[in-house]
C-alpha cells in the first residue's frame, strides 16, 4: 500500500472505523472481564497492550503501533501522583511532552497521540474517553488531508 | 482474606483521591503528599523546638517557671508553644495516614522492607519524644508520667531496675531526671534523622516537601488550633501530692491509660505485640518470585538513562574493561528491582529487559493486535 492509498483510506474513516491502540499500565484502569484477548469490550477497534507501568512504554513502542495500523494510540497510567512504582507515569508523560530521553520521532503524528491518566476504578470513563479519542483522531485526519 | 481486605482497602483510597484530584488538582492533592506531610510537621517541631530550647531550663526548680515564662511572657512564646504542642499531633495523625496508605495501596513489602522496619522504628521513636515533652514542663501530670514510666520500665525483669535507675538518672526523681528527659526529648529527635536517612535509603528522589499550598494549610490548621485551644500547664508539680484528675493527650499519652487497665506488664505484652504485628506485616503476604531486569552487554551504551530514572535506586554505572568501546555498563542490582520497567522505558537500545515482558515481544503484541 502507498502512502497515497492510506490516506486516502483514512479520510473515509469514521469514528467507529478509528483504530486505536491503548498501550496501558496493568495498574491503572481495571480492565479484568473486559478484554476479549486485546479487544476493548463495548469499543469498537481499540487494542489494548497491558505493560507493568506506564513508565515501561518507549518511544518505539507508540511508532510501533503507528507503523502497524494505529490511527490513535493512547499511553495510558494511573493519575499524575500515584503511581506504584514512584514515578512511571510521570516519566511517560514527560517522554509525550517531549521533555525527557528517550524522544518521540518527529515522523509520529503527535496529535492523535494521547496521554490518559486514570486509576483502576475508572473503567466506565476510560471507555468514554476512548470513544471521545476516536472522535478527535478522525477529526485530526480530515485536517491532517486538508493540510496535504 | 487478608488480600480482598486490602484491595477493597485500595478502592476508597482510589476514589477518595480521584475526588481529591478533581477539587484541587493532582499538584495540591493531600494525599499524594502522604510521606512529606510529617516531614513538613516534624520540621515546624525541630524550628518551634529550638526556640523553646532557647529559654527552657531542665531543672526540677526552674522547669516550670521557665516554661510559664515562654508561655506568659515571652513575645508569641504561647504561640511557640501551641505550634510545638499541636505540630507533634499533627504528624502523628499524618504518619498514621502515610502507615494506612502505603499499607492498602501495597507499597510496604518486598523492596520496600527497609522502609517499612524503619518507618515503624520512627514511630517507636515518635512515642519517646511524645511522653518525654510532657515531663519537661514539670507540671503534676509530668510527675504522674515520671512515676509511672518509672514503675512502668521497672515492672520488666532482668533488665527493669536499670532502666528505672538509667531513666531517673539515679534512685530518687532529681535534676538529673530532668536532664535524662530532657535528653530523650531531644536526642531521640535527632535520631529521628538518621533513621529517616535509612527511610529514604532505597528511594531515588523521594517526595519530600508539600507544596506552598498544602503546607500553608497544614500551618494554619496547627496555629488555628494553638489559638483555640492554647497549650497551658496545669499546676506544678509537688512531691507531696498526688493529682487527681488531669487531661491524657490520647495520641501520645495513651500508655497511661492502658498501664492503667492492664498493669504494667500487661501493657509491656500489648506494646511488644504491636510493634511485632506491624513490623510482621509484610510477611503475612506471599511473595512473587523475584525476575529482576537484565543488562544485556552487547546492546548497552553506558548512557546512564536507566540508572537515572530506576525509582529505588537498583541500577548503577560499573566502568567496563571487556573491551568494548563504550566505558561503562549498566549493573543491576536484584534485591533492590521493583520488575516496574522504568528502565525499559529509558533504554532506547534493548539493552535492559524485563525477563517476563520483553520489550521486542511488547512490540510484536502491539503489531499483532493490530493486524487481528
Amino acid at each position: 500500500m502507498t502512502q497515497a492509498e492510506t490516506q486516502s483510506e483514512n479520510k473515509l474513516k469514521t469514528r467507529d472505523e478509528v483504530k486505536v491502540a491503548v498501550i496501558a499500565c496493568a495498574r491503572s484502569v481495571n480492565l479484568e472481564g473486559e478484554l476479549s484477548a486485546t479487544k476493548l469490550n463495548g469499543v469498537n477497534n481499540c487494542d489494548v497492550i497491558q505493560v507493568p507501568c506506564s513508565g515501561m512504554i518507549q518511544p518505539r513502542m507508540i511508532e510501533a503501533a503507528f507503523n502497524a495500523g494505529a490511527d490513535g494510540v493512547i499511553a495510558m497510567g494511573c493519575q499524575i501522583g500515584d503511581c506504584h512504582f514512584r514515578e512511571g507515569n510521570k516519566f511517560c508523560r514527560e517522554r509525550l511532552l517531549g521533555q525527557r530521553p528517550p524522544m518521540i520521532k518527529k515522523t509520529v503524528p503527535k496529535r492523535r497521540l494521547k496521554g490518559l491518566w486514570m486509576s483502576e476504578v475508572q473503567v466506565d470513563d476510560f471507555k468514554a474517553r476512548v470513544e471521545d479519542f476516536k472522535g478527535y483522531v478522525a477529526e485530526q485526519l480530515v485536517e491532517e488531508q486538508k493540510g496535504n | 482474606m487478608l488480600t480482598s481486605f486490602v484491595r477493597s482497602g485500595q478502592k476508597v483510597i482510589l476514589r477518595i483521591e480521584d475526588t481529591l484530584n478533581k477539587v484541587f488538582s493532582s499538584e495540591q492533592n493531600l494525599l499524594y503528599y502522604h510521606g512529606a506531610m510529617p516531614n513538613f510537621c516534624m520540621w515546624m517541631l525541630f524550628l518551634s523546638g529550638l526556640l523553646l530550647f532557647a529559654y527552657y531550663t531542665p531543672t526540677l526548680e526552674a522547669a516550670y517557671q521557665s516554661v510559664e515564662y515562654i508561655t506568659n511572657r515571652l513575645p508569641y512564646g504561647d504561640v511557640i508553644r501551641g505550634i510545638h504542642r499541636y505540630a507533634a499531633d499533627a504528624m502523628l495523625l499524618t504518619v498514621i495516614l502515610h502507615a494506612l496508605r502505603v499499607y492498602f495501596t501495597d507499597r510496604y513489602r518486598e523492596y520496600r522492607l527497609i522502609a517499612w522496619y524503619s518507618g515503624v522504628a520512627l514511630s517507636v521513636f515518635m512515642l519517646i519524644i511524645g511522653i518525654s515533652g510532657y515531663i519537661l514542663v514539670w507540671d503534676e501530670r509530668s510527675f504522674t508520667i515520671v512515676t509511672k514510666i518509672t514503675d512502668f520500665l521497672g515492672s520488666l525483669p532482668f533488665i527493669g531496675s536499670f532502666l528505672a535507675s538509667a531513666f531517673l538518672n539515679g534512685d530518687v526523681i532529681s535534676n538529673y531526671t530532668m536532664s535524662m528527659s530532657f535528653f530523650l526529648h531531644t536526642g531521640t529527635s535527632f535520631a529521628l534523622l538518621v533513621l529517616l536517612w535509612v527511610h529514604y535509603m532505597r528511594i531515588s528522589r523521594p517526595v519530600v516537601n508539600v507544596t506552598w499550598a498544602i503546607g500553608s494549610l497544614i500551618s494554619g490548621i496547627i496555629l488555628l488550633f494553638a489559638g483555640l485551644f492554647p497549650a497551658i500547664s496545669g499546676p506544678e508539680a509537688k512531691f507531696t501530692v498526688e493529682p487527681s484528675y488531669f487531661d491524657i493527650d490520647w495520641f501520645y499519652l495513651w500508655l497511661f491509660p492502658l498501664i492503667d487497665t492492664v498493669g504494667n506488664i500487661g501493657a509491656w505484652l500489648v506494646l511488644i505485640a504491636g510493634v511485632t504485628l506491624v513490623t510482621l506485616l509484610p510477611n503475612f503476604v506471599r511473595n512473587h518470585d523475584k525476575e529482576p531486569a537484565s543488562v544485556s552487554k552487547d546492546h548497552c551504551v553506558g548512557c546512564r538513562l536507566c540508572s537515572i530514572d530506576c525509582p529505588y535506586e537498583a541500577i548503577y554505572m560499573a566502568p567496563r574493561n571487556d573491551g568494548s568501546k563504550y566505558k561503562e555498563i549498566a549493573v543491576v542490582i536484584d534485591d533492590r528491582c521493583a520488575e516496574c520497567g522504568l528502565c525499559v522505558g529509558a533504554c532506547n537500545f534493548d539493552a535492559i529487559e524485563l525477563p517476563n515482558y520483553k520489550s521486542p515481544q511488547v512490540m510484536d503484541d502491539i503489531r499483532i493486535a493490530l493486524q487481528s
